[in-house]
């Protein structure tokens, strides 16, 4: 982390409160987005996210797995965060293990639902291939290669963008296996059914500094903030998750304003990210 | 397994024996980094961070306080290989490789320049396709360089094998698990001085110089593609400036 002088930190204070931060933006503005597909060949899905100087690469990987004993007919979606040392030079050896497990773990509640599955984003019974026995293991890996505050909103934009690019394969199952036997499955090289990824939320991290909250704050506003509130919005404008860091205290009137202020942003949000989905698959069909 | 085909002399990739995969090189990539870099050989792709010089952290590592203190570490993405890995970070192979690449810088930065400091150089592997270790050291050059830390000479590495009574220069993963010997040679272009040089299995002495020949002939080539990046990357710098 740079260190910042008292007359920078009032700078970026000052700013805030009046509207105009250091880098020209309003509070509510995100920076220039700019999103690329297909950067993992071997990977079932893969996006690369650049939000101003944060670079995240998302890929996703299915392999055939047994399902939960809980739960036959669904299934299995896994997040790994892992955040390169080329990022930040304290990220080396395990000194992001904290940060990736923070990270990881707010993804795992805002995409996935509860414990019993209920309310996931991805519709885990469309993963199922055979009832009980074989189904498709979702492994989702996000890697921050380069880090300039606002992780968890690049990482579930990436993640939701390498979504839309995966295919998964279309798999023949035999018939003729015996009931207790592990059927036969001939995963197909050719066809893949693409994602349904409407309803994948995004998330909008609203930073308090001072009294003004700001929407994609740079690793320097961030350390100027007091608490930091991320909100997980669907297409809906359904709340899918809420996450609240930061260690000083937040009246619930101001928390209930972050929200649909996270709720207006997240709509437009929502707008950019589709239409460089779109053309990003309109450049891939190429 | 024909990895040469006899009749028309093409490897799996179409390549011929002494033809290296192509190369692509980006400067800046990281823009917090003082000094970074992407490098692909084929369809391996790396990017290298260098962070430095700065104040040294941890008191206990530094050895010798006229010189700086240069640390590496080499990680591979959980999606870089055709089979997701596990464990990508912390195992014996990314400690030795970790090692290699820092012996392998070591031997070209000017430490006695930047004492009590210490230059951090981490390498991230995207996609692996064989010849990782190379790829990252070019890389790590390239990131050297654009942070603008004070080197004798660009470091430069190739990798070159033996299949099918042929030398082959530049295996990708397919090759490099044949189980032919596999001859990874680090050199100082400009100098012409080797700084790395591994093999496994086994080679003939007289084989074994030839095939080094190619590789050294391989990290010639690449330093020449260096300099052209570099060369364009200070012009684009200078235009910049105005």
């Amino acid at each position: 982390m740079v260190g910042l002088s008292e007359g920078e930190k009032h700078f970026i204070r000052g700013g805030i409160a009046q509207d105009i931060r250091t880098d020209g933006r309003k509070r509510l503005q995100f920076r220039a987005l700019s999103v690329e597909t297909g950067v993992i060949p071997q990977a079932n899905g893969s996006a690369r996210v650049r939000l101003g100087a944060t670079e995240i690469i998302a890929s996703v990987k299915a392999e055939l797995g047994k399902p939960s004993i809980l739960h036959p007919d669904k299934g299995k979606v896994s997040i790994f965060v892992d955040c390169s040392p080329t990022a930040e030079p304290t990220f080396e050896g395990r000194g992001s293990e904290e940060l990736s497990t923070e990270l990881a773990v707010a993804l795992q509640r805002c995409l996935l639902g509860g414990k019993s599955g209920a309310g996931a984003a991805i519709d885990l019974s469309s993963l199922i291939v055979v009832d009980g026995k074989v189904c498709w293991d979702l492994y989702i890996d996000g890697l921050v290669v380069s880090s300039d505050g606002n992780l968890l909103d690049a990482l579930a934009a990436a993640i939701k963008v390498a979504l839309s690019d995966t295919g998964i394969p279309k798999v023949n199952v035999s018939l003729s296996a015996a009931n207790d036997e592990e059927p036969e499955v001939d995963v197909s090289d050719e066809e893949f059914l693409q994602f349904d990824t409407s309803s994948v939320p995004v998330i909008i991290t609203l930073t308090k500094v001072g009294r003004h909250y700001i929407v994609d704050a740079t690793s320097e506003e961030e350390s100027q903030m007091s608490s930091a509130v991320s909100v997980s919005v669907n297409r809906h404008g359904q709340i899918c998750g809420l996450t609240k860091r930061g260690g000083a205290g937040l009246d619930p009137s101001v928390i209930f304003d972050m929200i649909s202020v996270a709720k207006h942003v997240s709509q437009q949000f929502i707008g950019v990210l589709d239409s460089e989905i779109a053309a990003a698959e309109a450049e891939a069909d190429e | 397994m024909e990895y040469v085909n006899p009749l028309t002399g093409f490897r799996v990739d179409g390549r011929r024996p002494n033809e290296m995969r192509q190369l692509k090189a980006e400067v800046g990539v990281v823009a917090r980094a003082d000094g970074s870099a992407l490098f692909e050989m084929g369809n391996t792709r790396v990017i290298a961070a260098v962070y430095g010089p700065r104040e040294i952290q941890n008191k206990g590592q530094q050895v010798n306080n006229k010189e700086a203190l240069v640390r590496c570490e080499y990680r591979m993405a959980e999606f870089s290989t055709g089979d997701r890995r596990r464990k990508p970070k912390g195992d014996r192979r990314s400690t030795e490789i970790s090692l290699v690449i820092r012996q392998t810088m070591e031997a070209s930065i000017l430490k006695d320049l930047m004492p009590c400091s210490q230059i951090d150089i981490f390498v991230q592997v995207l996609q692996a396709d064989g010849g990782t270790r190379s790829a990252c050291i070019n890389a790590a050059t390239l990131a050297l360089a654009d942070a603008g830390i004070p080197m004798r000479d660009i470091v430069t590495s190739c990798s070159a094998g033996y299949l099918c009574s042929t030398p082959l220069l530049d295996l990708n993963y397919v090759e490099d698990s044949a189980g032919g010997p596999d001859v990874t040679v680090g050199i100082l272009a400009k100098m012409d001085k080797v700084t790395l040089l591994q093999m496994d299995a086994k080679l003939p002495m007289d084989t074994f110089e030839s095939v080094m020949g190619l590789a050294i002939e391989g990290c010639k080539a690449i330093a020449t593609y260096i300099r052209e990046v570099l060369l364009e990357n200070t012009k684009r710098l200078e235009c910049q400036r105005g």
